[in-house]
Protein backbone atom coordinates (compact mmCIF):
# COMPACT_ATOMS: atom_id res chain seq x y z
CA UNK A 1 0.00 0.00 0.00
CA UNK A 2 2.49 2.82 0.61
CA UNK A 3 5.74 0.49 -0.44
CA UNK A 4 7.90 2.36 -2.80
CA UNK A 5 9.79 1.15 -5.22
CA UNK A 6 13.12 2.64 -6.72
CA UNK A 7 14.10 4.50 -3.45
CA UNK A 8 17.93 4.49 -2.09
CA UNK A 9 18.89 4.45 1.40
CA UNK A 10 20.11 7.93 2.39
CA UNK A 11 24.09 8.01 2.23
CA UNK A 12 24.61 11.50 4.11
CA UNK A 13 23.87 12.24 7.65
CA UNK A 14 23.07 8.98 8.95
CA UNK A 15 22.68 9.48 12.39
CA UNK A 16 21.83 5.94 13.15
CA UNK A 17 21.22 3.19 11.25
CA UNK A 18 19.06 0.26 12.79
CA UNK A 19 19.46 -3.19 10.48
CA UNK A 20 16.72 -6.13 11.65
CA UNK A 21 13.67 -3.96 12.37
CA UNK A 22 9.95 -4.58 11.98
CA UNK A 23 7.55 -2.38 10.72
CA UNK A 24 4.04 -2.25 12.16
CA UNK A 25 2.04 0.96 10.48
CA UNK A 26 -1.35 1.33 11.25
CA UNK A 27 -1.36 -2.03 12.60
CA UNK A 28 -0.10 -3.66 9.29
CA UNK A 29 3.49 -5.34 9.40
CA UNK A 30 5.43 -4.48 6.21
CA UNK A 31 8.20 -6.94 7.64
CA UNK A 32 11.62 -6.67 8.50
CA UNK A 33 14.23 -4.47 7.18
CA UNK A 34 17.00 -1.07 8.38
CA UNK A 35 15.61 2.13 9.78
CA UNK A 36 18.09 5.12 8.92
CA UNK A 37 17.94 8.41 11.12
CA UNK A 38 19.20 10.46 8.92
CA UNK A 39 19.28 14.52 9.25
CA UNK A 40 16.91 15.00 5.86
CA UNK A 41 14.50 12.30 6.79
CA UNK A 42 13.30 9.11 8.55
CA UNK A 43 13.10 6.23 6.04
CA UNK A 44 13.02 2.48 6.38
CA UNK A 45 14.08 -0.02 3.53
CA UNK A 46 13.17 -3.97 3.60
CA UNK A 47 16.35 -4.86 1.50
CA UNK A 48 14.51 -5.18 -2.00
CA UNK A 49 14.65 -1.62 -2.67
CA UNK A 50 11.04 -1.06 -1.12
CA UNK A 51 10.20 1.50 1.67
CA UNK A 52 9.50 4.39 2.67
CA UNK A 53 10.31 8.02 3.98
CA UNK A 54 9.13 10.30 6.37
CA UNK A 55 9.84 13.66 6.84
CA UNK A 56 10.47 15.30 10.04
CA UNK A 57 7.84 18.11 10.06
CA UNK A 58 4.99 15.67 9.95
CA UNK A 59 6.39 13.93 12.75
CA UNK A 60 4.15 14.71 15.94
CA UNK A 61 5.81 12.59 18.27
CA UNK A 62 8.38 9.38 18.76
CA UNK A 63 8.62 7.30 22.34
CA UNK A 64 10.14 4.27 23.49
CA UNK A 65 7.54 1.81 24.41
CA UNK A 66 8.65 -0.53 26.30
CA UNK A 67 4.85 -1.39 27.53
CA UNK A 68 4.00 -4.97 26.73
CA UNK A 69 0.59 -5.17 27.95
CA UNK A 70 0.03 -2.01 25.59
CA UNK A 71 1.87 -3.90 22.24
CA UNK A 72 3.63 -7.32 22.77
CA UNK A 73 7.29 -5.97 22.03
CA UNK A 74 9.40 -3.07 22.89
CA UNK A 75 9.69 -0.57 20.17
CA UNK A 76 10.01 3.04 18.83
CA UNK A 77 6.80 4.62 18.23
CA UNK A 78 6.25 7.50 16.04
CA UNK A 79 3.13 9.21 15.70
CA UNK A 80 2.57 11.15 12.12
CA UNK A 81 0.49 13.97 11.33
CA UNK A 82 -1.69 12.68 8.37
CA UNK A 83 -2.07 10.09 5.88
CA UNK A 84 0.90 8.17 3.94
CA UNK A 85 -0.05 8.71 0.42
CA UNK A 86 0.18 5.89 -2.16
CA UNK A 87 1.91 7.89 -4.55
CA UNK A 88 5.22 9.12 -3.33
CA UNK A 89 5.51 7.74 0.80
CA UNK A 90 4.98 11.22 1.97
CA UNK A 91 2.94 12.13 4.57
CA UNK A 92 -0.02 14.35 3.45
CA UNK A 93 -0.39 17.41 5.31
CA UNK A 94 -3.22 17.49 7.59
CA UNK A 95 -5.03 20.39 6.07
CA UNK A 96 -7.99 22.01 8.45
CA UNK A 97 -6.21 20.35 11.49
CA UNK A 98 -3.25 22.00 11.85
CA UNK A 99 -4.62 25.76 12.40
CA UNK A 100 -6.18 26.63 16.06
CA UNK A 101 -9.65 25.60 14.65
CA UNK A 102 -9.42 21.89 15.54
CA UNK A 103 -12.83 20.86 14.16
CA UNK A 104 -12.20 17.54 11.91
CA UNK A 105 -11.27 17.43 8.60
CA UNK A 106 -11.27 14.20 8.21
CA UNK A 107 -15.12 13.47 8.96
CA UNK A 108 -14.13 12.61 12.58
CA UNK A 109 -14.91 8.87 11.38
CA UNK A 110 -13.53 7.01 14.39
CA UNK A 111 -13.11 3.70 11.36
CA UNK A 112 -10.74 5.39 9.43
CA UNK A 113 -8.68 7.54 12.25
CA UNK A 114 -7.52 6.53 15.96
CA UNK A 115 -8.24 10.03 17.26
CA UNK A 116 -11.00 11.86 15.86
CA UNK A 117 -9.43 14.90 15.08
CA UNK A 118 -6.82 15.03 12.51
CA UNK A 119 -5.54 11.76 10.92
CA UNK A 120 -2.87 10.17 12.25
CA UNK A 121 -0.41 7.71 11.11
CA UNK A 122 1.31 5.20 13.84
CA UNK A 123 4.43 3.44 13.01
CA UNK A 124 6.20 0.87 15.49
CA UNK A 125 9.78 0.28 14.54
CA UNK A 126 10.63 -3.00 16.05
CA UNK A 127 14.62 -3.26 16.32
CA UNK A 128 15.32 -7.17 17.27
CA UNK A 129 17.83 -5.63 19.41
CA UNK A 130 15.94 -3.81 22.13
CA UNK A 131 18.99 -1.96 23.80
CA UNK A 132 19.79 -0.34 20.02
CA UNK A 133 15.83 1.76 21.15
CA UNK A 134 17.61 4.25 23.00
CA UNK A 135 20.21 5.43 20.46
CA UNK A 136 17.25 5.14 17.89
CA UNK A 137 15.44 7.55 20.03
CA UNK A 138 17.97 9.74 20.96
CA UNK A 139 18.83 10.22 16.99
CA UNK A 140 15.72 10.93 16.25
CA UNK A 141 15.51 14.12 19.31
CA UNK A 142 18.14 15.51 17.50
CA UNK A 143 17.15 15.19 14.01
CA UNK A 144 13.91 16.61 15.05
CA UNK A 145 15.41 19.19 16.54
CA UNK A 146 16.93 20.27 13.16
CA UNK A 147 13.75 20.78 11.34
CA UNK A 148 12.11 23.33 13.62
CA UNK A 149 8.61 24.67 12.81
CA UNK A 150 8.82 27.66 9.94
CA UNK A 151 5.50 29.09 10.55
CA UNK A 152 6.03 29.07 14.54
CA UNK A 153 9.36 31.51 14.25
CA UNK A 154 8.98 34.91 14.73
CA UNK A 155 12.45 35.91 16.41
CA UNK A 156 14.56 34.39 13.83
CA UNK A 157 17.88 35.58 14.10
CA UNK A 158 16.80 38.41 16.01
CA UNK A 159 20.05 38.63 17.78
CA UNK A 160 21.00 41.52 20.15
CA UNK A 161 24.48 41.49 18.49
CA UNK A 162 26.37 41.32 22.15
CA UNK A 163 27.14 37.87 21.98
CA UNK A 164 30.64 37.02 19.70
CA UNK A 165 32.52 33.87 19.06
CA UNK A 166 35.54 34.39 21.41
CA UNK A 167 37.71 32.42 19.58
CA UNK A 168 37.18 34.68 16.42
CA UNK A 169 37.95 37.78 18.73
CA UNK A 170 40.78 36.17 19.20
CA UNK A 171 42.04 36.05 15.40
CA UNK A 172 42.77 32.31 15.02
CA UNK A 173 44.04 31.27 18.02
CA UNK A 174 41.07 28.77 17.81
CA UNK A 175 43.36 26.08 18.82
CA UNK A 176 44.41 27.20 22.24
CA UNK A 177 42.29 24.72 25.01
CA UNK A 178 42.39 28.12 27.47
CA UNK A 179 39.52 29.48 26.15
CA UNK A 180 36.57 28.02 25.33
CA UNK A 181 32.98 29.57 24.22
CA UNK A 182 29.88 29.56 25.96
CA UNK A 183 28.64 26.29 26.83
CA UNK A 184 31.78 24.30 26.50
CA UNK A 185 33.65 27.40 28.48
CA UNK A 186 30.97 26.17 31.64
CA UNK A 187 30.99 22.71 31.69
CA UNK A 188 34.87 22.36 31.79
CA UNK A 189 35.52 24.65 34.65
CA UNK A 190 36.87 23.28 37.49
CA UNK A 191 35.76 24.26 41.30
CA UNK A 192 38.78 26.60 41.13
CA UNK A 193 37.95 27.36 37.92
CA UNK A 194 34.18 28.64 38.63
CA UNK A 195 35.51 30.09 41.54
CA UNK A 196 37.84 32.40 39.63
CA UNK A 197 34.80 33.01 37.38
CA UNK A 198 32.39 34.20 40.18
CA UNK A 199 35.62 36.81 41.03
CA UNK A 200 35.98 38.14 37.94
CA UNK A 201 32.22 38.70 37.29
CA UNK A 202 31.67 40.08 40.70
CA UNK A 203 34.33 42.50 39.84
CA UNK A 204 33.56 43.51 36.30
CA UNK A 205 30.18 44.38 37.79
CA UNK A 206 31.45 47.21 40.40
CA UNK A 207 34.20 47.85 37.63
CA UNK A 208 33.85 51.76 38.09
CA UNK A 209 34.30 51.28 41.72
CA UNK A 210 36.88 48.71 41.84
CA UNK A 211 38.77 49.33 38.70
CA UNK A 212 41.98 49.67 41.41
CA UNK A 213 41.34 45.93 42.31
CA UNK A 214 40.82 44.90 38.59
CA UNK A 215 44.92 46.37 38.79
CA UNK A 216 45.73 43.47 40.43
CA UNK A 217 46.06 43.71 43.83
CA UNK A 218 44.59 41.23 45.75
CA UNK A 219 41.67 41.79 48.39
CA UNK A 220 42.12 40.52 51.77
CA UNK A 221 40.28 37.07 50.57
CA UNK A 222 42.28 36.57 47.98
CA UNK A 223 43.40 33.10 48.38
CA UNK A 224 46.72 31.58 47.01
CA UNK A 225 44.14 28.54 46.04
CA UNK A 226 42.94 31.05 42.79
CA UNK A 227 46.19 31.97 41.62
CA UNK A 228 45.44 30.41 37.88
CA UNK A 229 47.82 32.79 35.89
CA UNK A 230 45.26 34.96 35.40
CA UNK A 231 45.92 37.65 37.53
CA UNK A 232 47.83 40.75 36.17
CA UNK A 233 51.60 42.13 36.39
CA UNK A 234 52.37 43.66 39.82
CA UNK A 235 54.48 46.55 37.86
CA UNK A 236 51.03 47.36 36.20
CA UNK A 237 49.81 47.85 39.51
CA UNK A 238 47.94 51.63 39.99
CA UNK A 239 44.48 52.68 40.87
CA UNK A 240 42.71 53.75 37.34
CA UNK A 241 45.25 52.51 35.12
CA UNK A 242 42.68 50.91 32.93
CA UNK A 243 40.38 53.94 32.76
CA UNK A 244 41.12 54.70 29.23
CA UNK A 245 41.63 51.11 28.53
CA UNK A 246 38.94 50.06 24.88
CA UNK A 247 37.01 47.82 26.96
CA UNK A 248 32.97 48.10 28.54
CA UNK A 249 31.85 49.00 31.05
CA UNK A 250 28.29 48.83 32.37
CA UNK B 1 32.37 26.87 18.00
CA UNK B 2 29.21 28.46 17.87
CA UNK B 3 27.45 29.38 14.54
CA UNK B 4 24.57 31.38 13.61
CA UNK B 5 21.56 29.12 12.34
CA UNK B 6 22.82 25.89 13.01
CA UNK B 7 22.44 23.55 15.99
CA UNK B 8 24.95 21.22 17.08
CA UNK B 9 24.13 18.06 19.10
CA UNK B 10 24.76 18.75 22.81
CA UNK B 11 28.33 17.82 23.35
CA UNK B 12 27.99 16.86 26.89
CA UNK B 13 27.15 12.47 27.33
CA UNK B 14 24.34 13.85 29.69
CA UNK B 15 20.62 13.75 27.70
CA UNK B 16 19.86 16.64 29.65
CA UNK B 17 20.30 19.84 27.79
CA UNK B 18 20.63 22.21 30.18
CA UNK B 19 22.42 25.42 28.52
CA UNK B 20 21.32 26.10 25.25
CA UNK B 21 23.73 24.34 22.37
CA UNK B 22 23.39 27.82 19.92
CA UNK B 23 23.28 32.04 19.77
CA UNK B 24 20.13 31.36 17.88
CA UNK B 25 18.27 29.09 20.46
CA UNK B 26 19.09 31.47 23.34
CA UNK B 27 18.00 34.31 21.28
CA UNK B 28 14.24 32.83 20.88
CA UNK B 29 13.67 31.41 24.32
CA UNK B 30 14.91 34.86 25.91
CA UNK B 31 12.01 36.64 23.81
CA UNK B 32 9.43 33.67 24.79
CA UNK B 33 7.29 32.18 27.38
CA UNK B 34 9.51 28.87 26.40
CA UNK B 35 12.19 29.97 28.88
CA UNK B 36 9.09 28.94 31.43
CA UNK B 37 8.98 25.48 30.21
CA UNK B 38 12.14 25.23 29.74
CA UNK B 39 12.68 26.13 33.77
CA UNK B 40 10.68 23.04 34.03
CA UNK B 41 13.21 20.29 33.86
CA UNK B 42 12.79 17.60 36.47
CA UNK B 43 8.97 18.46 36.95
CA UNK B 44 5.82 16.04 36.46
CA UNK B 45 3.09 17.79 34.51
CA UNK B 46 0.81 17.30 31.88
CA UNK B 47 1.41 18.14 27.54
CA UNK B 48 -1.92 18.71 25.94
CA UNK B 49 -1.16 17.81 22.38
CA UNK B 50 -3.18 19.26 19.77
CA UNK B 51 -4.53 16.16 18.77
CA UNK B 52 -6.71 15.61 21.95
CA UNK B 53 -4.20 13.45 23.39
CA UNK B 54 -2.29 14.20 26.43
CA UNK B 55 1.01 12.70 28.11
CA UNK B 56 1.55 13.01 31.66
CA UNK B 57 5.59 12.58 32.47
CA UNK B 58 8.49 14.27 33.83
CA UNK B 59 10.30 17.12 32.18
CA UNK B 60 13.71 15.57 30.86
CA UNK B 61 14.71 18.75 28.20
CA UNK B 62 12.42 21.75 26.63
CA UNK B 63 14.46 23.88 23.55
CA UNK B 64 13.67 26.85 21.92
CA UNK B 65 11.25 25.71 19.67
CA UNK B 66 9.49 24.10 22.02
CA UNK B 67 10.14 20.94 21.57
CA UNK B 68 9.37 18.74 24.67
CA UNK B 69 11.11 15.47 26.16
CA UNK B 70 9.31 13.37 28.60
CA UNK B 71 10.05 10.34 30.88
CA UNK B 72 8.08 8.10 32.15
CA UNK B 73 5.02 9.06 30.47
CA UNK B 74 1.68 8.21 30.59
CA UNK B 75 0.21 8.87 26.98
CA UNK B 76 -3.42 8.93 26.64
CA UNK B 77 -5.05 9.01 23.32
CA UNK B 78 -7.91 10.69 21.74
CA UNK B 79 -9.69 8.09 22.82
CA UNK B 80 -8.84 7.36 26.55
CA UNK B 81 -6.62 4.58 25.83
CA UNK B 82 -3.65 4.77 28.21
CA UNK B 83 -0.31 3.89 26.88
CA UNK B 84 3.05 3.93 29.23
CA UNK B 85 6.05 5.05 27.65
CA UNK B 86 9.23 5.28 28.55
CA UNK B 87 10.67 8.33 26.67
CA UNK B 88 8.48 10.42 24.75
CA UNK B 89 9.71 13.30 22.45
CA UNK B 90 7.34 15.71 21.52
CA UNK B 91 7.61 17.96 18.30
CA UNK B 92 6.75 21.87 19.55
CA UNK B 93 4.41 22.05 17.05
CA UNK B 94 1.95 19.77 18.23
CA UNK B 95 1.94 20.97 22.30
CA UNK B 96 -1.48 22.83 22.53
CA UNK B 97 -0.60 23.31 26.41
CA UNK B 98 2.00 22.79 28.56
CA UNK B 99 0.68 22.10 32.36
CA UNK B 100 2.43 24.49 35.04
CA UNK B 101 2.48 22.15 38.44
CA UNK B 102 0.94 24.54 41.41
CA UNK B 103 4.59 24.46 43.62
CA UNK B 104 5.66 26.22 40.40
CA UNK B 105 6.74 30.00 41.45
CA UNK B 106 6.17 31.12 37.36
CA UNK B 107 8.05 34.83 37.47
CA UNK B 108 10.92 33.32 39.77
CA UNK B 109 11.04 30.34 37.15
CA UNK B 110 11.83 32.29 34.57
CA UNK B 111 13.92 35.09 35.97
CA UNK B 112 16.49 31.92 37.15
CA UNK B 113 16.13 30.95 32.80
CA UNK B 114 16.86 33.99 31.80
CA UNK B 115 19.38 34.21 34.01
CA UNK B 116 21.61 31.48 33.22
CA UNK B 117 20.85 32.55 29.71
CA UNK B 118 23.11 35.87 30.65
CA UNK B 119 25.11 34.04 32.60
CA UNK B 120 26.44 32.03 29.30
CA UNK B 121 26.25 34.76 27.18
CA UNK B 122 28.23 37.55 29.49
CA UNK B 123 31.35 34.32 29.66
CA UNK B 124 31.86 34.75 26.14
CA UNK B 125 32.08 38.57 25.78
CA UNK B 126 34.00 38.79 29.12
CA UNK B 127 36.26 36.17 28.41
CA UNK B 128 36.71 37.17 24.80
CA UNK B 129 37.12 41.34 25.59
CA UNK B 130 39.30 41.57 28.50
CA UNK B 131 42.70 40.75 26.89
CA UNK B 132 44.41 41.85 29.95
CA UNK B 133 43.50 38.74 31.30
CA UNK B 134 44.73 36.96 28.44
CA UNK B 135 48.66 37.21 29.27
CA UNK B 136 48.60 33.60 30.30
CA UNK B 137 48.05 30.43 28.77
CA UNK B 138 47.92 27.85 31.03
Amino acid sequence: MVLLKNLRPPTEGVRHEQAETSVVLDGQKLGCGTLYVAETRLSWFDGSGMGFSLEYPTIGLHAISRDVSAYPQEHLYVMVNGKLAGENGAAMPEGAADEEDNSSNSGGDDDDDDDDLGAITEIRFVPSDKVALEPMFSAMCECQALHPDPEDDDSDNDFEGEEYDVEEAEHGHADIPTFYTCDEGLSTLTQEGQATLERLEGMLAHSVAQQYHMAGVRTEEANPEFEDGMEVDAAAMEAGQFEDADVEHW
Amino acid sequence: MESEGTESPSRSPAPVAEVFNSIRERTIAENSMVVLLQGLQGEVTTVDLRNESTARGRVVNVDAFMNVRLEDVLYRDGRGKLTKLQDLFITGRNVRYVHIPDHVDILKTMHSQLAKIHRVRNFASHGGGRKEYAKKTK
